[in-house]
Formats: structure tokens, C-alpha cells, sequence
């Protein structure tokens, strides 16, 4: 049975009822990958303690039912921003003064590298096997190949097998489908915050599942070594916190390299996580959907995979997709490992509902089997052209003197607005608040930037924001330019922009 | 594997939750030696018949471990009854009895090969729900209840899977005309798809899109609709919402347009895949409007739906305290191969209307009307809906192109609030932007759709029909003849002795002995035991 979230508990930090009140209240910038996007009037405060909010929801349509007003809210709220991005879409020719996305994180260095593997002749196979009805946990020989793929790409000790593998179309999905074999209405995953936003949606619409956020600072203190850093400790608390507030937590979502923050989790601190999982007997998921997307080579990534004896296997669920490291998230192929074979069996039993074409199976399967070209072309050339875009968003947010973090992973930096220096604070945030940074969210949507705010991810401490640094030099160039002239306008810069280099050749614009 | 939820009870959390004060010390243990016979007595019977079904089926390990999983309850049931009536089952006792084997059951369950050095180190399971600890120690019920429903309605499925025939790799494997599966124009599809038109990877393709699909193929999907079902005036492509195949469809709008508990109407038999979809997530419950088989005077036609019959459904569930929030229709009909007359469908709607009622019309064969005499008509062909905004319409490529593999289904409908709310479930239902192009491609080109592919599939499939409906007719064995659709709906009660489900249910491992697969009426929901639906469009090489 899945019914709304009812009462609201109304401690802030935890969910359900700050999850609840906040998932309809925050919204899924990152979410649908799609801007966050709420008009600043919308009358969100509505929702906030309310006990019921879906019976003011549901009233608003003699067609849906209550649930469905709700789910349709999901829509509406995401629907607000994408409109306004794609209603004026950035085209170099046809609109030029248009938005430039800055938000949505997507990697969009290698479209010709991909294009030209996926059109050649041994992709285009077309045969009746995959026309038809797939086995639902996959073709066998996608499984085969994702597990020969993670056993080397993860470094697991012992080969991967494909019985543990489970294939959906997309991330999103595996979240769905896990949050409702896992927990029951009402129940909850732990999520260290800020976190990709989109996840409270994908496990709620069908699941009815909550997140209890575990809030990390910024500020580094006490045995904290870097800010927004995860500890056993915060884990505790957030728990203790839930338990006492009676809402029961079945696992813990982690990410791996982290979205927004760019982290990434060393063997050690993975351990300690499992540790704590282990004690709780918590579920571990554990998105590695940027594993190969680590751009920095001194910045060594570690997939809770490669792990030796992983404390609690039958506990532990790994997510993976070609979406990011590939930059297809137009393909949607994401995929399940994980050693417990009823939770294997339990996703596959939904996988009716979020199976991938056969064709493009096939397609996946090639790509993956391919390591000369991922390692001889592909990942040299992503990481280069990342790297290359990176350093130059870095070298701008420093010439403007504003704070940023990030860690040599992803295709975001997470970036401080709360008062950065040397420009007058009062250009940005006057008050540390959302309503603050949702106005300066709006201010940089009206300069023709889309970028996606804190409150998105959750984060506790207003001002931060996620900046995507994955797209083409002339866009990302345009876009730093609007950002800046948002931030103070005057700054040299402005006037003579950075030489945008990267490494892809000119030709390559589209 | 762990699907046995529904059978196990035991006694013990249903003892504890009971006040001890009032009862003698024995009442406990002789209780529970009661249930405990009967658990047993259940399981036994369904060692029984899984034995029966399972041997046939399973490989030999698959079989051990459903054997081994089975012991492994009993011992834990017996030895949990010792234990009790050792303790002399006094009040305090609780849920204290020893599970020797709990851990086994895990290691079963997990199908552990190499993990089981993981296991030692597990701390003992507190017992708080034991119910759910015997089935599985790491799902949620309804993880559990999800697995069941699917080992349940898709075994026969996933034994095709494993076993399928092929003219030489496997030539003694299953042949299934128990999926309804176009596989009649594989030829002809699979060189259409191989043109180079369809490979195109742009950057567009690759990146997110707008989660009910892309722009370009919600045009041309308003575009075909309108000429295949005849729509008097031009579609509108906003209406369109595309998502991977037509369950997904199904199931979104279960989601949106119920709330838990609610109920949709159908008359069965019906494809049982809409059993499954609307308990899998949405809860929602199918209403059964019940038709005869038999065809009499008053009655000319055989499992005739009429507004009387959809009027008394809807009393009956309304005095029981449902809320019907609408009626299910497919049409042409799965199982039955028939198709709704004008008339007919404009009745069912306007009862639809009187209720404000919703009307899902799933019109997945739309083009596999294969008897030219037939005249097919969509609701969208209709001049003015009786209540468009409650009117919604699935069509997917499964069974009329035969690419059930292609993961394609569509909702039209004119109800923007339903097609927002159907288009939140997008991310969780996407479509590969690779394949979206190509489905473009295809619904486009109308002259190799109306000059090749369909000629030749509905040609093939009227050899098949009489084909089987031949042979049919050659073994006495009874049958509906329509003319639509990839199956034709039997009736083998005459087999059946006596004739009850029980029955139905024994016949099915007698076709998987001889490696064939047929679906029983009892998945359509038919209410009288006997009918089989048996799919056809298969190669006659096959």
C-alpha cells in the first residue's frame, strides 16, 4: 500500500517528515537532470507541516487520484524549469543568446568519440533474439560482459559473475526498484546530504520511500579533514536521530565519486561505512555511476568492488551506468551487482517495467567489450578534454576569487556563493537564505545561465551551487561569461575572456 | 526463490500477540502442534507439487535447492516445536525457541556459492518478524510478495528462457505458443531495421531528453495513430506520452488514476499481465465482470460483454465498499481474438460516462486483424468521445510490428493532468534515444508499412490461424474463431477430470513434458476451468 506522506514529524533535519515536506517543497534541479526550476512565489510554504498535503493536491484534479496529484506535482515543479530552458535552448546559430546549460550534468566532450564507435558496422546487428521478449534481468551476454567489465574496471579481487548482475534502463530505476524490495511504505534510506536530489523522487513515486539526510558542513572542525566530509559519527547521530523519531531505516545510499560534491571515498573511509552498515544492519548502495570519470590521475579511485572482504556482502549493492563515464544518458543502460540473490531476483521481478530494447543491449555490449578502444581512446581523450574544462572553470572561479571545491572527479564543481570575496557580498547573498539563493538561481536563469542551486541537493547552508563544467569550449566560455557578469559584472575578465582551451578542435561545434 | 511468504504462518507471533494470562500451560503447545501440523501438512503438499512440476522444469540444482530450502523449513519447524515443548511453554517463553537451521535458510535463499565464508560472522538474527525472516532476511513484504507474483506468473517464461527451441542450437527445446509473440515477420523486420536510415547516433539521441519521449516521436506517433485508427481529425502530439513498452503504461496509470485499494473493472479473460501489473506497484484491484461462455438465445455470442453485465460488476463491487475508478477494455481482445463493434464500444463508454468511470483501451493488435470480413475500430476513430478526458489509449509495437523487444508502448490521451502525471514515472520508464529514432523511422515509412510488412504479416498470420485452427478442428478440440490477434482461445475441459482448475493446473506440466508452452484460463481470470489460450504466430517450421 502506498500512501502519502502523513504525519509530519517536525524535526527539520529528518524525513519523513522533512523528507516528505521537502520533497515536495525542494525540487529536482539535478532531479530530472533538468533544471531546478521552481518560480520563487510558488506557494510551497502550503506543504510544510501540513499533515496531509496530498488532500490539497488532490483536490486540485477531479481526474487523478490523491496519489497521483502528487506524482503529477513531481512533474509540474521539474516541468517549470525545463520549460524555461527549452523554450530558449542555446543554439550557436539559430539562438545564440540563448540559455546556456550549466546545470544539467551531462558530459558532453565525447559526442564524436561515441558517435563514430556506435555507427560502426559490428554495433548495427539487428537479430530476431533481440526483438523479442529479453530474459528481464538482461540478455545473458550483456550480464557476462558487465560482470568481465566491473571485475576490471572495479579491481574486484575475484572475477565478477553474471548471475549478480542485473540490467535496467538506468539508474533511476535501479533506485526505484530497490527502495520497494528493500523497504516497506513509509520506510527509509540514510543519504549523506547534499546529494543528487533526484534520488528522493526516484524512490518515493513508486516506493513510497523516504531519505533521512545525514547534513554535512562545509566548515572543517575536530577530526573532519575536508569539508562535507562523511563520518561514522554523523551516521550515528542521523540514525539515532531517525530511530528516535520512529522512522525506520533500512540502508544507506552512498555515491561514489560523489555528486555534487566531486569526493571521493578512500578505501578507509569505504570501510568504516560498511562498518557502520554492517553494525545497523543496514542495505549499502553504493553509486559508482562516476567511476571512470576521475579525471585527476593523483585522485585514486577505489570501487567498494575492489574491496577484499566486504563486511556484509549480502548487504552491499552496486550501481553503475553508462550514462556519466559514457555520456549517454540518452541510452539509458544502468545496471545492478550485487551477491544477494533475492534482491537480485526481487529487482529482476520489476525489470518488466524498466527493461532496455534488445538492440541496444547488444550495442552496450560491444562498447563494453571494446577495452582497446575505452582505454587506448576513449578514456584518455574524456580525461583530457574533462580536465582541460575543468581547469579552465577552476582558473575563472579563481580569477574572481570565489571558493570552490572539487576533488578531480565528475563534471561538477560545487562551487561557494555565500560570500565570496573580494566582490561585495551584498551582489550575492544578502541574507544566508534559500529564498536568497533561489533569487540568485533566478538572476543567473535570467542572465541566460542555468546552474543548480544547494537547495537541490539538499544542503543545509545556503549559497552553494553546482556548476557543470562537461560541455563544449564556446559554450562553457559563454556561459562563464554570463555567470561572471551575474557576479559583479565588472571584473577584468569579463572584458577580455579566458582563451578557452580545450582540446577538442573546433570543427568538432555544433 | 524465497516466495513461500503466503504459506508459512507460524504459530509463534500469532501467540504472542495473544493474552497468556487465561490460558493452562498446555493450550499453547497442543495450539501449536495443531498449526504446526497443518504448516506442515501444506508444505508437504507443496514439496508435492513441486516435485511434480518442478522436476519437469527445474534443472536438477534448481530442484535440490527448492528440496533443500523445503527441509530446511521442516527442520526448523520440528526442531522449533521440540524446543517448546521441552521449555514446558510458559508464558515468558516468547519468541526464545532455538532456529538451528536460520542460517541455512539464508544461505538458500541467497543462493550463496561463494559467499558462504561470509556467513560465519553474521551476528544471530534477532527474530523480530519471523514470518519474514524464514522467507527472507533482506527483503521488504513487499519485495517478497513482488519476487512470488513474478516467480509465480513468469516461470513458464523464464524455463523458455532458459531452454528455447532453435532449429539447430536447440532443437529440443521449448516451443512456446504460450507468449504472445509476433514471430511471424522477424524476416522482414529485422532486414527493415538493418537499413542504414535507422543507424543514426546523433548528439540529441545520446542526451537526456524530455522524459515522455522525444519531440520527433510523439509527432509521428500522432501522425501514424491518426491514419491507423482512422481518427476524423488530426492527433495532437502533446496527447502523446512514450515510455518502454505498454506495462509501463498500464502500471503508470494504475498509479495516477487510483489510489491504493481502489479497482478497475475488466471482463475476463484478459491478458493476465494486467493482474500482475496493477499489484506489482499500484495495489490497485481488478473487478471481474463475468461473461458467459456459453452461447444462447439471449446470449448469441460467447463471452459477450454488455452494459448489464458491467452494470451489476459495478453494483456488486460499490455494496462491497470499493471505489471503481474505471473500466479496462483490450480490444481486438487477448485472449479472445475478437474485436468490439462500434456500437458495443460506444455503449461501454457511455456506461463509462454515467460513472465517471475512466476507460483504459488497450489496442496493442490493433493492426493484427487478419480476416478482412473484420472491421477494426479504434476509439480514437470516433467522432466525439463520450468523455475524452477519462478516455485513454495504449498502443505499443510489441505484438503488431513483433518487436516485443524493443520495450515501446504509448498513452494517448487527451487529459493533460494524466499525461503530466503519467510522464513523472518517465525516468523510471525511459526509452534509449537510439531506439526512439529508429521507431520513428519506422512508423514513417508508410509505403514498406502498407505496401510489404503489412500484407505479408497478416497473410502469415491467416495461414497460421488456419493452420492451427485445422488441426484444431482435426483433434475435436473446440474453439473461438475470430479473426484478430496472435492466439486462439480453447477449450480442452473435455480433459479435464472432474473439471476444476486443479485440473487445468495438472494438464499444464503434461504440454511442458512434451516442451509446449500454453497459458490456462486461470491467468485470463476465466471463471470456468477448461480454456486454454494457445498463440500461433510462430513459424510453421516451429
Amino acid at each position: 500500500m502506498s500512501t502519502l506522506p502523513q504525519k509530519e514529524s517536525r524535526a527539520p533535519a529528518t524525513c519523513p517528515g522533512s523528507a516528505s515536506t521537502q520533497d515536495l517543497d525542494s525540487n529536482y534541479g539535478d532531479g530530472l537532470e533538468r533544471e531546478c526550476s521552481r518560480k520563487p512565489d510558488r506557494k510551497v510554504s502550503e506543504f510544510c507541516g501540513v499533515g496531509d498535503p496530498t488532500a490539497m493536491l488532490s483536490s486540485d484534479s477531479s481526474y487523478l487520484s490523491s496519489r497521483g496529484g502528487v506524482i503529477k506535482w513531481f512533474w509540474d515543479s521539474a516541468e517549470e524549469g525545463y520549460r524555461t530552458y527549452h523554450t530558449d535552448e542555446y543554439d550557436e546559430d539559430k539562438n545564440p543568446s540563448g540559455i546556456i546549460n550549466l546545470g544539467t550534468s551531462e558530459n558532453k566532450l565525447c559526442f564524436d568519440l561515441l558517435s563514430s564507435r556506435l555507427s560502426q558496422s559490428d554495433m548495427l546487428r539487428v537479430e530476431p533474439a533481440l526483438l523479442q521478449y529479453p530474459d528481464w534481468r538482461g540478455h545473458r551476454f550483456l550480464r557476462e560482459e558487465v560482470a568481465r567489465f566491473l571485475s576490471f574496471y572495479c579491481k574486484s579481487p575475484t572475477p565478477l559473475k553474471p548471475e549478480n548482475v542485473v540490467v535496467l534502463n538506468g539508474c533511476a530505476s535501479l533506485f526505484s526498484a530497490l527502495a520497494t524490495v528493500l523497504c516497506e511504505v513509509g520506510e527509509a534510506f540514510l543519504i549523506p546530504a547534499p546529494y543528487y536530489g533526484a534520488i528522493t523522487q526516484h524512490v518515493y513515486l513508486y516506493g513510497n520511500v523516504r531519505l533521512v539526510c545525514v547534513y554535512l558542513d562545509s566548515e572543517v572542525t575536530g577530526l573532519d579533514t575536508r569539508p562535507f566530509q562523511l563520518t561514522v559519527e554523523r551516521l550515528e547521530m542521523a540514525l539515532q536521530r531517525a530511530n528516535s523519531e520512529g522512522v525506520k531505516v533500512k540502508g544507506l545510499i552512498l555515491i561514489n565519486p560523489h555528486n555534487p560534491l566531486g569526493d571521493i571515498y578512500s578505501p578507509g573511509e569505504l570501510r568504516n561505512y560498511l562498518e557502520f552498515a554492517k553494525r545497523h544492519e543496514l542495505h549499502v548502495m553504493v553509486d559508482e555511476v562516476y567511476m571512470l570519470s576521475v579525471f585527476e590521475k593523483s585522485a585514486a579511485y577505489c570501487s567498494v568492488l575492489s574491496l577484499e572482504g566486504l563486511p556484509d556482502p549480502q548487504r552491499t549493492h552496486v550501481m553503475w551506468a553508462t550514462s556519466k563515464d559514457f555520456g549517454m544518458s540518452g541510452l539509458r543502460f544502468g545496471t545492478l551487482y550485487t551477491e544477494n540473490r533475492d534482491v537480485a531476483t526481487a529487482v529482476a521481478s520489476l525489470c518488466r517495467y524498466h527493461g532496455l530494447s534488445g538492440l541496444v543491449q547488444y550495442q552496450m555490449a560491444q562498447l563494453l567489450r571494446d577495452r582497446d578502444w575505452i582505454n587506448q581512446v576513449y578514456l584518455p581523450e574524456n580525461h583530457a578534454r574533462l580536465k582541460a574544462a575543468h581547469t579552465y572553470v577552476a582558473g575563472e572561479l579563481q580569477a574572481l576569487g570565489i571558493p570552490f571545491l572539487s576533488r578531480g572527479a565528475g563534471f561538477f564543481i560545487w562551487v561557494d556563493l555565500r560570500k565570496p570575496e573580494p566582490l561585495p557580498p551584498s551582489q550575492f547573498l544578502p541574507e544566508a537564505t534559500f529564498k536568497e539563493e533561489m533569487l540568485l538561481w533566478r538572476r543567473f536563469l535570467d542572465n541566460k545561465v542555468l546552474l543548480s542551486c544547494g537547495k537541490t541537493f539538499e544542503c543545509k547552508e545556503p549559497g552553494w551551487f553546482r556548476l557543470v563544467f562537461s560541455d563544449k569550449a564556446h559554450r562553457l566560455c559563454l556561459g562563464m561569461r554570463r555567470v561572471r557578469q551575474v557576479l559583479g559584472g565588472k571584473s577584468q575578465v569579463a572584458e577580455e575572456p579566458h582563451s578557452c582551451q580545450t582540446r577538442e578542435p573546433r570543427s568538432q561545434h555544433r | 526463490m524465497s516466495h513461500q511468504s503466503d504459506t508459512i504462518h507460524l504459530p509463534c507471533g500469532q501467540m504472542r500477540g495473544q493474552g497468556l494470562g487465561s490460558q493452562g500451560t498446555h493450550t499453547r503447545p497442543l495450539e501449536m502442534m495443531l498449526h504446526l501440523r497443518q504448516t506442515i501438512e501444506k508444505h508437504i503438499m507443496q514439496l508435492v507439487t513441486r516435485h511434480q512440476q518442478q522436476d519437469l522444469v527445474l534443472g536438477d540444482q534448481r530442484h535440490h535447492q527448492a528440496t533443500g530450502e523445503q527441509e530446511a523449513l521442516l527442520g526448523n519447524l520440528v526442531s522449533q516445536l521440540v524446543s517448546l515443548l521441552r521449555s514446558g511453554a510458559t508464558g515468558g517463553l516468547g519468541l526464545q525457541p532455538s532456529y538451528p537451521a536460520l542460517d541455512v535458510r539464508g544461505d538458500v535463499g541467497g543462493g550463496q556459492e561463494a559467499q558462504s565464508s561470509g556467513q560465519p560472522d553474521q551476528p544471530v538474527h534477532q527474530l523480530k518478524d519471523p514470518e519474514a525472516t524464514f522467507v527472507s532476511q533482506h527483503l521488504s513484504n513487499r519485495g517478497i510478495e513482488i519476487s512470488a507474483s513474478y516467480q509465480a506468473n513468469l516461470q513458464d517464461f523464464r524455463i523458455y528462457q532458459a531452454d528455447k527451441y532453435h532449429e539447430d542450437t536447440n532443437p529440443l527445446g521449448f516451443i512456446n505458443l504460450g507468449i504472445s509473440e509476433n514471430k511471424l515477420c522477424l524476416d522482414l523486420m529485422t532486414e527493415r531495421l538493418s537499413q542504414s536510415d535507422m543507424n543514426v547516433t546523433e548528439d540529441v539521441l545520446l542526451q537526456y531528453s524530455d522524459w515522455s519521449g522525444q519531440p520527433f516521436l510523439w509527432e509521428e506517433v500522432a501522425r501514424f495513430l491518426t491514419y491507423y485508427c482512422k481518427v476524423p481529425a488530426q492527433l495532437d502530439p502533446e496527447n502523446v506520452v512514450v515510455l518502454n513498452g505498454c506495462s509501463s503504461i498500464f502500471s503508470t496509470l494504475a498509479m495516477v488514476l487510483c489510489d491504493p485499494g481502489e479497482a478497475l473493472l475488466s471482463p475476463p479473460p484478459f491478458y493476465g499481465g494486467f493482474v500482475f501489473s496493477s499489484q506489482l506497484y499500484s495495489k490497485v484491484e481488478l473487478i471481474l465482470v463475468h461473461l458467459d461462455s456459453e452461447s444462447t438465445d439471449a446470449n448469441p455470442h460467447p463471452f459477450k460483454l454488455t452494459v448489464d453485465k458491467l452494470e451489476q460488476a459495478l453494483l456488486e463491487a460499490t455494496l462491497t465498499g470499493k471505489k471503481v475508478r474505471g473500466l479496462v477494455l483490450i480490444n481486438p481482445q487477448n485472449p479472445l481474438g475478437d474485436v468490439y463493434c462500434r456500437d458495443s464500444l460506444k455503449e461501454y463508454l457511455e456506461f463509462a460516462k454515467r460513472y465517471n468511470l475512466h476507460v483504459i483501451m488497450d489496442e496493442i493488435y490493433m493492426l493484427s486483424v487478419f480476416d478482412e470480413s473484420i472491421m477494426f475500430h479504434s476509439i480514437l476513430s470516433m467522432e466525439s468521445l463520450p468523455d475524452p478526458n477519462r478516455t485513454h489509449v495504449i498502443w505499443g509495437t510489441s505484438k503488431d510490428f513483433g518487436i516485443s523487444g524493443f520495450r515501446f508502448g504509448v498513452l494517448y490521451t487527451h487529459n493533460k493532468e494524466v499525461a503530466s502525471a503519467v510522464s513523472s514515472f518517465g525516468y523510471l520508464h525511459g526509452v534509449s534515444g537510439i531506439i526512439q529514432y529508429k521507431l520513428c523511422r519506422l512508423l514513417q515509412d508508410r509505403e514498406w508499412i502498407d505496401g510489404v510488412y503489412l500484407p505479408t504479416y497478416r497473410s502469415r498470420l491467416q495461414r497460421a490461424h488456419r493452420y492451427i485452427t485445422r488441426k484444431l478442428k482435426a483433434l475435436g478440440i473446440p474453439f473461438l474463431n475470430h479473426g484478430s490477434g496472435l492466439y486462439v482461445w480453447i477449450n480442452l475441459k473435455v480433459y479435464l477430470d472432474p473439471c476444476t482448475f486443479e485440473e487445468e493446473l495438472l494438464l499444464c506440466p503434461r504440454f511442458l513434458d512434451n516442451k509446449l508452452i500454453l497459458s490456462r484460463g486461470k491467468t485470463y481470470m476465466c471463471k470456468e476451468p477448461g480454456w486454454f489460450r494457445t498463440v500461433f504466430a510462430d513459424r510453421p517450421s516451429g
